[in-house]
Protein backbone atom coordinates (compact mmCIF):
# COMPACT_ATOMS: atom_id res chain seq x y z
CA UNK A 1 0.00 0.00 0.00
CA UNK A 2 1.03 3.18 -0.65
CA UNK A 3 1.82 5.88 1.93
CA UNK A 4 -0.87 8.04 3.03
CA UNK A 5 -0.15 11.20 0.68
CA UNK A 6 -2.19 13.75 3.37
CA UNK A 7 -1.34 12.02 6.17
CA UNK A 8 -2.27 13.69 9.06
CA UNK A 9 0.12 13.93 12.19
CA UNK A 10 -0.59 12.83 15.41
CA UNK A 11 0.11 16.09 16.92
CA UNK A 12 -1.99 18.23 14.31
CA UNK A 13 -5.14 15.36 15.00
CA UNK A 14 -4.31 15.94 18.90
CA UNK A 15 -4.47 19.52 18.54
CA UNK A 16 -7.65 19.06 16.15
CA UNK A 17 -9.44 16.83 19.14
CA UNK A 18 -9.01 19.57 21.15
CA UNK A 19 -10.87 22.24 19.37
CA UNK A 20 -7.34 23.66 17.39
CA UNK A 21 -9.08 25.43 14.22
CA UNK A 22 -6.18 25.76 12.73
CA UNK A 23 -4.71 21.88 13.26
CA UNK A 24 -7.78 21.09 11.57
CA UNK A 25 -7.42 23.22 8.61
CA UNK A 26 -4.17 22.21 8.25
CA UNK A 27 -5.20 18.56 8.13
CA UNK A 28 -7.77 19.33 5.61
CA UNK A 29 -5.89 21.21 3.54
CA UNK A 30 -3.36 18.19 3.19
CA UNK A 31 -6.33 15.95 1.67
CA UNK A 32 -8.41 18.76 0.25
CA UNK A 33 -7.08 17.36 -3.34
CA UNK A 34 -7.65 13.58 -2.59
CA UNK A 35 -11.10 14.05 -1.00
CA UNK A 36 -12.08 16.44 -4.27
CA UNK A 37 -11.05 13.37 -6.96
CA UNK A 38 -12.78 10.86 -5.45
CA UNK A 39 -15.89 12.92 -4.95
CA UNK A 40 -15.55 13.99 -8.61
CA UNK A 41 -15.19 10.75 -9.74
CA UNK A 42 -17.73 9.55 -7.68
CA UNK A 43 -20.48 12.36 -8.67
CA UNK A 44 -19.34 14.66 -11.11
CA UNK A 45 -17.42 18.14 -10.99
CA UNK A 46 -20.80 19.70 -10.25
CA UNK A 47 -21.92 18.18 -6.85
CA UNK A 48 -18.25 17.43 -5.54
CA UNK A 49 -17.07 20.96 -4.24
CA UNK A 50 -19.94 20.93 -2.65
CA UNK A 51 -19.72 17.69 -1.07
CA UNK A 52 -16.21 18.10 0.13
CA UNK A 53 -16.94 20.87 1.78
CA UNK A 54 -19.81 19.95 3.62
CA UNK A 55 -18.00 16.71 4.36
CA UNK A 56 -15.38 18.75 5.85
CA UNK A 57 -17.25 21.18 7.90
CA UNK A 58 -18.70 18.15 9.33
CA UNK A 59 -15.77 16.18 9.96
CA UNK A 60 -14.96 19.43 12.01
CA UNK A 61 -18.00 19.74 13.74
CA UNK A 62 -17.83 15.81 15.27
CA UNK A 63 -13.89 15.70 15.43
CA UNK A 64 -14.24 15.31 19.30
CA UNK A 65 -16.49 12.17 18.45
CA UNK A 66 -14.19 10.73 16.50
CA UNK A 67 -12.11 7.95 18.38
CA UNK A 68 -9.87 6.29 15.58
CA UNK A 69 -6.31 6.88 14.19
CA UNK A 70 -6.79 7.55 10.30
CA UNK A 71 -8.15 10.68 10.11
CA UNK A 72 -7.77 10.37 6.88
CA UNK A 73 -9.75 7.44 6.06
CA UNK A 74 -12.15 9.23 8.16
CA UNK A 75 -13.30 11.96 6.26
CA UNK A 76 -13.19 9.70 3.23
CA UNK A 77 -15.58 7.32 4.82
CA UNK A 78 -18.06 11.02 5.30
CA UNK A 79 -17.35 11.75 1.47
CA UNK A 80 -17.99 8.77 0.27
CA UNK A 81 -21.32 8.12 2.09
CA UNK A 82 -22.39 11.85 1.28
CA UNK A 83 -21.32 10.84 -2.40
CA UNK A 84 -23.32 7.76 -2.46
CA UNK A 85 -26.25 9.57 -0.59
CA UNK A 86 -26.35 11.98 -3.77
CA UNK A 87 -26.58 9.58 -6.15
CA UNK A 88 -29.06 7.09 -4.91
CA UNK A 89 -30.85 10.65 -4.01
CA UNK A 90 -30.82 11.35 -8.26
CA UNK A 91 -33.49 10.21 -10.38
CA UNK A 92 -31.86 10.82 -13.71
CA UNK A 93 -30.41 6.89 -13.88
CA UNK A 94 -32.89 4.56 -11.33
CA UNK A 95 -32.19 2.05 -13.62
CA UNK A 96 -28.90 1.67 -12.80
CA UNK A 97 -28.50 -0.13 -9.37
CA UNK A 98 -25.90 0.98 -7.04
CA UNK A 99 -24.46 -2.32 -6.78
CA UNK A 100 -26.37 -5.34 -8.71
CA UNK A 101 -26.78 -8.52 -7.37
CA UNK A 102 -23.99 -10.37 -6.45
CA UNK A 103 -22.48 -12.96 -8.34
CA UNK A 104 -20.14 -16.05 -8.41
CA UNK A 105 -16.94 -13.53 -9.49
CA UNK A 106 -15.69 -16.68 -11.48
CA UNK A 107 -18.62 -16.45 -13.26
CA UNK A 108 -17.91 -12.69 -14.52
CA UNK A 109 -17.29 -12.72 -18.32
CA UNK A 110 -13.68 -11.52 -19.71
CA UNK A 111 -14.30 -9.68 -22.78
CA UNK A 112 -11.68 -11.12 -25.76
CA UNK A 113 -9.80 -8.53 -28.14
CA UNK A 114 -11.52 -8.62 -31.12
CA UNK A 115 -9.23 -6.69 -33.11
CA UNK A 116 -5.26 -5.83 -33.07
CA UNK A 117 -4.45 -2.46 -30.92
CA UNK A 118 -2.02 -1.92 -28.10
CA UNK A 119 -1.21 -3.52 -25.26
CA UNK A 120 -3.48 -2.94 -21.88
CA UNK A 121 0.16 -2.12 -20.31
CA UNK A 122 1.02 -0.02 -22.59
CA UNK A 123 -1.89 2.60 -22.33
CA UNK A 124 -1.04 4.54 -19.06
CA UNK A 125 0.36 7.47 -20.99
CA UNK A 126 -2.31 7.03 -23.59
CA UNK A 127 -4.77 10.60 -23.46
CA UNK A 128 -7.45 8.76 -25.33
CA UNK A 129 -7.31 5.41 -23.21
CA UNK A 130 -7.35 7.41 -19.97
CA UNK A 131 -10.30 8.85 -21.47
CA UNK A 132 -12.38 5.60 -22.27
CA UNK A 133 -10.97 4.60 -18.40
CA UNK A 134 -12.84 7.01 -16.91
CA UNK A 135 -16.18 6.56 -18.99
CA UNK A 136 -15.56 2.94 -17.75
CA UNK A 137 -16.03 4.17 -14.27
CA UNK A 138 -19.05 6.28 -14.86
CA UNK A 139 -20.77 3.07 -16.02
CA UNK A 140 -20.05 0.57 -13.58
CA UNK A 141 -21.96 0.96 -10.26
CA UNK A 142 -21.59 3.71 -7.28
CA UNK A 143 -20.17 1.03 -5.20
CA UNK A 144 -17.86 -0.65 -7.31
CA UNK A 145 -16.53 2.65 -8.34
CA UNK A 146 -16.05 3.74 -4.81
CA UNK A 147 -13.97 0.93 -3.95
CA UNK A 148 -12.09 0.78 -6.65
CA UNK A 149 -11.29 4.45 -6.61
CA UNK A 150 -10.13 4.22 -2.86
CA UNK A 151 -8.25 0.89 -3.76
CA UNK A 152 -6.13 2.22 -7.41
CA UNK A 153 -6.35 6.01 -6.46
CA UNK A 154 -6.09 6.38 -3.33
CA UNK A 155 -4.21 3.37 -2.03
CA UNK A 156 -6.71 2.57 0.85
CA UNK A 157 -6.04 -1.49 2.11
CA UNK A 158 -9.28 -3.74 2.17
CA UNK A 159 -9.30 -3.37 5.64
CA UNK A 160 -9.73 0.19 5.38
CA UNK A 161 -11.84 0.28 2.20
CA UNK A 162 -14.01 -2.02 4.21
CA UNK A 163 -14.42 0.63 7.17
CA UNK A 164 -14.79 3.17 4.77
CA UNK A 165 -17.96 1.78 3.02
CA UNK A 166 -19.50 -0.13 6.03
CA UNK A 167 -19.25 -3.16 4.58
CA UNK A 168 -17.27 -6.73 5.12
CA UNK A 169 -14.30 -7.69 3.51
CA UNK A 170 -15.29 -10.35 1.23
CA UNK A 171 -17.79 -7.83 -0.68
CA UNK A 172 -15.01 -5.04 -0.74
CA UNK A 173 -13.21 -7.79 -2.51
CA UNK A 174 -15.78 -8.58 -4.95
CA UNK A 175 -16.58 -4.85 -5.79
CA UNK A 176 -12.92 -4.14 -6.52
CA UNK A 177 -13.01 -7.29 -9.06
CA UNK A 178 -15.72 -7.17 -10.65
CA UNK A 179 -15.28 -3.17 -10.90
CA UNK A 180 -11.73 -3.87 -12.25
CA UNK A 181 -12.83 -6.21 -14.82
CA UNK A 182 -15.64 -3.94 -16.21
CA UNK A 183 -13.19 -1.18 -16.72
CA UNK A 184 -10.51 -3.94 -18.22
CA UNK A 185 -13.92 -5.47 -20.60
CA UNK A 186 -14.69 -1.60 -22.33
CA UNK A 187 -11.05 -1.30 -22.70
CA UNK A 188 -10.91 -4.19 -25.04
CA UNK A 189 -14.03 -3.50 -26.18
CA UNK A 190 -12.41 -0.53 -27.33
CA UNK A 191 -9.76 -2.19 -29.78
CA UNK A 192 -7.35 -2.98 -27.36
CA UNK A 193 -6.38 -6.10 -27.02
CA UNK A 194 -5.28 -7.39 -23.76
CA UNK A 195 -1.60 -8.12 -21.91
CA UNK A 196 0.18 -10.73 -23.29
CA UNK A 197 0.97 -11.48 -19.61
CA UNK B 1 -10.35 -24.35 -12.40
CA UNK B 2 -9.52 -20.89 -12.48
CA UNK B 3 -8.90 -18.74 -9.44
CA UNK B 4 -10.30 -15.69 -11.62
CA UNK B 5 -12.46 -14.09 -8.19
CA UNK B 6 -8.85 -14.01 -6.57
CA UNK B 7 -6.92 -12.80 -9.25
CA UNK B 8 -7.54 -8.74 -8.16
CA UNK B 9 -6.94 -9.72 -4.05
CA UNK B 10 -3.72 -11.51 -5.73
CA UNK B 11 -2.61 -8.11 -7.12
CA UNK B 12 -3.40 -5.97 -3.88
CA UNK B 13 -1.91 -8.37 -2.00
CA UNK B 14 -5.26 -8.60 -0.10
CA UNK B 15 -5.35 -12.49 0.25
CA UNK B 16 -4.41 -14.62 3.04
CA UNK B 17 -1.06 -16.64 2.86
CA UNK B 18 -3.15 -20.03 2.13
CA UNK B 19 -4.79 -18.84 -0.76
CA UNK B 20 -2.22 -16.70 -1.63
CA UNK B 21 0.02 -20.07 -2.21
CA UNK B 22 -2.75 -21.29 -3.98
CA UNK B 23 -3.03 -18.81 -6.26
CA UNK B 24 0.86 -18.05 -7.01
CA UNK B 25 0.89 -21.97 -7.92
CA UNK B 26 -2.24 -22.31 -10.14
CA UNK B 27 -0.39 -19.10 -11.73
CA UNK B 28 2.86 -21.42 -12.25
CA UNK B 29 0.92 -23.49 -14.31
CA UNK B 30 -1.69 -21.40 -16.50
CA UNK B 31 -0.89 -18.80 -19.01
CA UNK B 32 -4.69 -17.81 -19.40
CA UNK B 33 -4.76 -16.57 -15.32
CA UNK B 34 -1.47 -15.18 -16.10
CA UNK B 35 -2.84 -12.83 -18.90
CA UNK B 36 -5.97 -12.18 -16.86
CA UNK B 37 -3.68 -10.94 -14.10
CA UNK B 38 -1.49 -8.46 -16.58
CA UNK B 39 -4.82 -7.30 -17.75
CA UNK B 40 -6.23 -6.17 -14.29
CA UNK B 41 -2.88 -4.95 -13.25
CA UNK B 42 -2.57 -2.90 -16.40
CA UNK B 43 -6.33 -1.62 -15.71
CA UNK B 44 -5.50 -0.46 -12.35
CA UNK B 45 -2.10 1.32 -13.22
CA UNK B 46 -4.68 3.11 -16.00
CA UNK B 47 -7.04 3.95 -13.17
CA UNK B 48 -4.25 5.02 -11.00
CA UNK B 49 -2.67 7.30 -14.01
CA UNK B 50 -6.31 9.02 -14.36
CA UNK B 51 -5.32 13.27 -14.16
CA UNK B 52 -6.05 15.00 -11.00
CA UNK B 53 -8.94 17.25 -11.27
CA UNK B 54 -8.57 20.26 -9.67
CA UNK B 55 -11.53 22.32 -7.81
CA UNK B 56 -12.18 25.82 -8.66
CA UNK B 57 -12.23 26.80 -5.46
CA UNK B 58 -10.62 26.17 -1.71
CA UNK B 59 -12.76 23.38 -0.35
CA UNK B 60 -11.45 23.63 3.02
CA UNK B 61 -13.90 25.64 4.96
CA UNK B 62 -12.53 28.52 7.15
CA UNK B 63 -12.81 27.09 10.77
CA UNK B 64 -10.51 29.16 12.33
CA UNK B 65 -10.62 33.41 13.94
CA UNK B 66 -8.05 35.68 14.23
CA UNK B 67 -7.37 36.57 17.44
CA UNK B 68 -8.10 39.97 16.86
CA UNK B 69 -11.37 39.01 15.68
CA UNK B 70 -13.30 38.66 19.24
CA UNK B 71 -11.70 42.30 20.58
CA UNK B 72 -12.75 43.93 17.64
CA UNK B 73 -16.06 42.31 17.73
CA UNK B 74 -15.96 44.13 21.71
CA UNK B 75 -14.93 47.52 19.93
CA UNK B 76 -17.81 47.95 17.84
CA UNK B 77 -19.99 46.75 19.94
CA UNK B 78 -18.91 49.93 22.37
CA UNK B 79 -18.04 52.07 19.18
CA UNK B 80 -21.69 51.49 18.25
CA UNK B 81 -23.04 52.53 21.73
CA UNK B 82 -20.94 56.08 21.85
CA UNK B 83 -21.60 57.05 18.42
CA UNK B 84 -25.93 56.15 19.23
CA UNK B 85 -25.41 58.78 22.13
CA UNK B 86 -23.16 60.76 20.69
CA UNK B 87 -26.03 61.08 17.78
CA UNK B 88 -28.62 61.92 20.14
CA UNK B 89 -26.17 64.21 21.90
CA UNK B 90 -25.32 66.40 19.20
CA UNK B 91 -28.61 66.26 17.73
CA UNK B 92 -29.99 68.09 21.00
CA UNK B 93 -27.58 70.69 21.15
CA UNK B 94 -28.18 71.51 17.26
CA UNK B 95 -31.54 71.63 18.18
CA UNK B 96 -31.73 73.79 20.95
CA UNK B 97 -29.33 76.61 20.39
CA UNK B 98 -32.20 77.28 17.62
CA UNK B 99 -34.48 77.57 20.58
CA UNK B 100 -32.63 79.65 22.65
CA UNK B 101 -32.20 81.99 20.00
CA UNK B 102 -35.66 82.66 18.91
CA UNK B 103 -36.59 83.16 22.87
CA UNK B 104 -33.54 85.97 22.64
CA UNK B 105 -35.12 87.42 20.19
CA UNK B 106 -38.09 88.23 22.37
CA UNK B 107 -36.63 88.04 25.97
CA UNK B 108 -34.40 91.10 26.08
CA UNK B 109 -36.56 93.12 24.16
CA UNK B 110 -38.20 94.40 27.53
CA UNK B 111 -34.77 95.27 29.34
CA UNK B 112 -33.83 97.37 26.38
CA UNK B 113 -37.15 99.12 26.16
CA UNK B 114 -37.65 99.67 30.21
CA UNK B 115 -33.80 100.39 30.65
CA UNK B 116 -33.54 104.54 28.78
CA UNK B 117 -37.31 104.75 30.03
CA UNK B 118 -36.86 104.36 33.88
CA UNK B 119 -33.12 105.33 34.11
CA UNK B 120 -32.95 108.30 30.87
CA UNK B 121 -29.68 108.47 29.16
CA UNK B 122 -27.43 106.37 31.88
CA UNK B 123 -30.26 104.01 31.86
CA UNK B 124 -29.31 103.41 27.92
CA UNK B 125 -25.90 103.29 29.14
CA UNK B 126 -26.89 100.67 32.08
CA UNK B 127 -28.84 98.80 28.65
CA UNK B 128 -25.99 97.99 26.74
CA UNK B 129 -24.20 95.96 29.85
CA UNK B 130 -27.38 93.63 29.48
CA UNK B 131 -26.87 93.60 26.05
CA UNK B 132 -22.87 92.54 26.29
CA UNK B 133 -24.59 90.01 29.02
CA UNK B 134 -26.92 88.15 26.43
CA UNK B 135 -24.59 88.71 24.13
CA UNK B 136 -21.57 86.40 26.05
CA UNK B 137 -24.28 83.74 26.86
CA UNK B 138 -25.58 83.46 23.44
CA UNK B 139 -22.97 83.88 20.78
CA UNK B 140 -25.38 82.89 17.52
CA UNK B 141 -27.97 85.71 18.61
CA UNK B 142 -26.11 89.01 19.51
CA UNK B 143 -26.49 90.79 16.20
CA UNK B 144 -30.21 90.14 16.17
CA UNK B 145 -30.62 90.88 19.65
CA UNK B 146 -28.53 94.59 19.46
CA UNK B 147 -30.94 95.35 16.09
CA UNK B 148 -34.09 94.66 17.94
CA UNK B 149 -32.91 96.61 21.42
CA UNK B 150 -32.53 99.89 18.81
CA UNK B 151 -35.86 99.34 16.63
CA UNK B 152 -37.60 98.11 19.72
CA UNK B 153 -36.65 101.31 21.45
CA UNK B 154 -37.40 103.46 18.55
CA UNK B 155 -40.74 102.28 18.45
CA UNK B 156 -41.48 102.77 22.28
CA UNK B 157 -40.42 105.82 22.62
CA UNK B 158 -42.69 109.40 21.40
CA UNK B 159 -42.30 111.85 19.31
CA UNK B 160 -40.90 113.95 21.58
CA UNK B 161 -38.27 111.89 22.97
CA UNK B 162 -37.15 111.16 19.31
CA UNK B 163 -34.30 113.86 19.61
CA UNK B 164 -33.56 112.21 23.49
CA UNK B 165 -33.84 109.40 21.64
CA UNK B 166 -31.22 110.17 18.84
CA UNK B 167 -29.30 111.77 21.85
CA UNK B 168 -29.30 108.25 23.33
CA UNK B 169 -28.58 106.45 20.39
CA UNK B 170 -25.38 109.08 20.15
CA UNK B 171 -24.81 108.60 23.74
CA UNK B 172 -25.48 104.36 23.93
CA UNK B 173 -23.76 104.05 20.33
CA UNK B 174 -20.21 103.37 21.59
CA UNK B 175 -21.58 100.81 24.27
CA UNK B 176 -24.00 98.97 21.46
CA UNK B 177 -21.35 99.14 19.35
CA UNK B 178 -18.72 97.74 22.24
CA UNK B 179 -21.06 94.97 22.34
CA UNK B 180 -21.59 94.65 18.52
CA UNK B 181 -17.93 94.33 18.51
CA UNK B 182 -17.64 91.37 21.25
CA UNK B 183 -20.57 89.97 19.79
CA UNK B 184 -18.51 89.70 16.57
CA UNK B 185 -15.46 88.72 17.99
CA UNK B 186 -17.27 85.52 19.75
CA UNK B 187 -19.67 84.44 16.49
CA UNK B 188 -16.65 84.22 13.95
CA UNK B 189 -14.77 82.43 17.05
CA UNK B 190 -17.39 79.84 17.12
CA UNK B 191 -18.27 79.14 13.76
CA UNK B 192 -14.72 78.97 12.33
CA UNK B 193 -14.21 76.11 15.21
CA UNK B 194 -11.86 73.64 14.09
CA UNK B 195 -14.26 70.32 15.14
CA UNK B 196 -17.21 72.24 14.82
CA UNK B 197 -18.43 69.12 12.11
CA UNK B 198 -18.13 66.98 15.21
CA UNK B 199 -21.31 68.38 16.85
CA UNK B 200 -23.00 67.44 13.52
CA UNK B 201 -25.61 64.43 14.67
CA UNK B 202 -25.05 62.75 10.79
CA UNK B 203 -22.11 61.96 11.82
CA UNK B 204 -22.38 60.11 14.14
CA UNK B 205 -25.92 58.92 12.56
CA UNK B 206 -23.38 57.71 9.83
CA UNK B 207 -20.85 56.33 11.93
CA UNK B 208 -23.15 54.24 14.36
CA UNK B 209 -24.36 52.37 11.03
CA UNK B 210 -20.63 51.70 10.06
CA UNK B 211 -20.25 50.48 13.40
CA UNK B 212 -23.40 48.25 13.83
CA UNK B 213 -22.84 46.70 10.40
CA UNK B 214 -19.16 45.77 11.22
CA UNK B 215 -20.45 44.51 14.81
CA UNK B 216 -23.26 42.42 12.93
CA UNK B 217 -20.35 40.96 9.86
CA UNK B 218 -17.93 39.93 12.72
CA UNK B 219 -20.78 38.28 15.09
CA UNK B 220 -21.99 36.29 11.77
CA UNK B 221 -18.39 35.20 11.41
CA UNK B 222 -17.92 34.05 15.21
CA UNK B 223 -21.31 32.01 14.62
CA UNK B 224 -20.25 30.59 11.72
CA UNK B 225 -17.04 28.64 13.56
Amino acid sequence: MRPEPGGASDALLDRARNGDARAFEQLALDIERPLYRHAARMLGHDDAEDVVQDALLSAWKSLASFEGTSFRAWVFRIVTNRALDRLRSRKRRPELPLDPPSENDDSVSWAEPVAPGPELADLAGDREALSVVEEALATIPADQRAALLLRDVEGFAYEEIAIITSTEIGTVKSRIHRGRLAVRNVLISRGWKGSSG
Amino acid sequence: MHPFGDLSAYLDNALSTEARASVQAHLDTCAICRTRLADLRATARLIAALPMPVPSRSLVPRVSVPVWLAPLRTFATFATGAALFLFLASAVISYFPRAASSTAAGAPAPNAVSAPQASGAGGAAEASPSSQGFAVSAPSAPPKVAASDRSLAAASATPSDAAKEVGRQDSAGPSANTADDRSRRLTPAAESAPFAFLLSPWLWLVLAIAFAALWFAIGRRLRST
